[in-house]
């Protein structure tokens, strides 16, 4: 059996567990416990070790997909959780510009680290007072190469279209 | 929709970048404690600026730069109130009391002065509703501005090492010029301090090299490359790891990348679900 592992990331209550919910075929397998910092005013639960789905593909292919937590004083886990990644989807909150710099410190480090594909996911985009993509390419000072696709991590469809995204990006450089 | 935030997770400056290369035309309102000030934009330059609380009227302005005596003032107001329409500044052109440019380039110049102010909030939650306009009296607007210049004197009154380790974490990073930045360099008005570290951007050396070079302190190094990066002249980026001598997977395959077959079979998976 393969595995392949995509990664999801980005700031605290960004919807990386949301996302990976929305899409895994098994229980998300969740660590979450009641956060002891600032995290818990944003909700009541929130990621303190990671979250992990699972997308069976074929009889002898999964794919996993793991969502880092978002905290910094776990930034150490961010380099383990990316080796041999196939791929990697940051989820930036759009409806809060306080989160932007630390989304620019995720995407700066997992770029720093490996050259893996990655796009950036402007998550809720269903609220009123979303930026919209092209505002946060700007805001976040994205390259024009860099995809950013909106996104709504509480829908199936809108979280597959993301993955789909990605997985086009890697495609461009597959090997054949 | 309205972008709102607050200037402490995205600066004026940044916000700025954002309306020039947005091309964005509206109104930013800022609010901190008691103070306000609107901003009006039309496709990425700024139309005009005023803090809510200003006390000088333009009469007023006129009068102590020296343009204007204080009875030309009182007569102009006379005949403003007489004449209801038109606006104070209308009055003094057309009584020759001021050339057209002569008014523009003070009104151009206060409004300079209020965003420059605008830098030296460290909070404040702001508002960007696009495609409001501004009511505009010909007369009384200057020339459109363009933002870099603005954004590169805001930035010089920026201390905050926080706010440029947030662009330059560290002194490794290697500065390298944005597509065509002399079209943009063109409208800017550089110091020699920082026509000196404009010079030595190379795409190669790293900050910590600059600062050498120059003699400047790191901090005013980074202050310049802030600006820099802030007008959208230069993008720092961290040093490449050395590309190993050996051979790629395929043409234009990243060293280790997965086989196409394996991408396809997921794609198709994932589109079936």
């Amino acid at each position: 059996m393969q595995t392949v592992k995509m990664v999801i990331s980005g700031a605290v209550n960004a919807g990386k567990t949301q996302f990976i919910r929305a899409i895994s075929e098994i229980e998300v397998v969740s660590t979450e416990r009641k956060a002891s910092d600032d995290t818990k005013l944003l909700k009541g639960e929130t990621t303190v070790a990671m979250d992990f789905g699972r997308i069976t593909i074929s009889d002898d292919l999964v794919l996993h997909l793991f969502g880092t937590p978002g905290q910094k004083r776990f930034d150490f886990m961010w380099e383990i959780l990316s080796e041999g990644m196939l791929g990697l989807i940051v989820l930036v909150d759009s409806t809060r510009p306080e989160t932007f710099r630390e989304t620019n410190r995720i995407i700066d480090f997992f770029t720093s680290q490996r050259d893996a594909p990655y796009v950036v996911a402007a998550n809720k985009q269903d609220h009123e007072n979303a930026w919209a993509p092209d505002e946060l390419r700007l805001a976040l000072r994205l390259p024009a190469h860099v995809k950013i696709v909106p996104c709504v991590a509480t829908q199936k469809d809108s979280v597959k279209n993301v993955l789909l995204e990605l997985l086009y990006v890697i495609m461009q450089r597959s090997a054949d | 929709m309205a972008l709102v935030g607050n200037l402490r997770d995205f600066a004026l400056a940044d916000f700025l970048y954002l309306i020039d290369r947005g091309y964005k035309t509206g109104s930013l309102q800022l609010n901190r404690q008691s103070a306000a000030a609107t901003l009006y934009f039309e496709k990425g330059k700024l139309l005009y600026a005023a803090q809510a609380q200003e006390r000088e009227s333009l009469g007023e302005m006129l009068q102590r730069t020296g343009k204007l005596t204080p009875q030309q003032v009182q007569q102009a107001v006379q005949l403003q109130q007489t004449d209801g329409n038109q606006s104070l500044g209308t009055v003094l052109v057309e009584r020759d009391l001021i050339t057209r440019e002569d008014l523009q380039r003070h009104i151009q110049t206060h409004i300079e002065e209020t965003v420059y102010s605008l830098f030296g909030w460290p909070d404040g939650e702001f508002c960007f509703n696009a495609g409001v306009k501004l009511d505009r009296d010909d007369v009384q607007s200057p020339v459109p501005l363009g933002v870099e210049n603005l954004i590169m004197e805001g930035v010089r009154r920026v201390d905050e090492w926080g706010r440029i380790k947030d662009h330059i974490p560290n002194t490794d990073m290697i500065a390298r010029f944005v597509d065509q930045p002399l079209e943009k360099a063109k409208s800017i008005n550089l110091t020699p301090d920082e026509w000196r570290i404009f010079a030595r951007i190379n795409g190669k050396d790293s900050i910590k090299e600059v600062i050498s070079r120059t003699g400047l302190s790191e901090f005013d190094v980074s202050r310049i490359v802030y600006g820099f990066i802030s007008a959208g002249l230069v993008e720092v980026t961290r040093p490449r790891p050395p590309v190993p001598a050996t051979g790629r997977a395929g043409a234009g395959a990243a060293a280790g990348a997965p086989k196409r077959s394996l991408v396809s079979r997921i794609i198709n998976r994932i589109r079936g679900m």
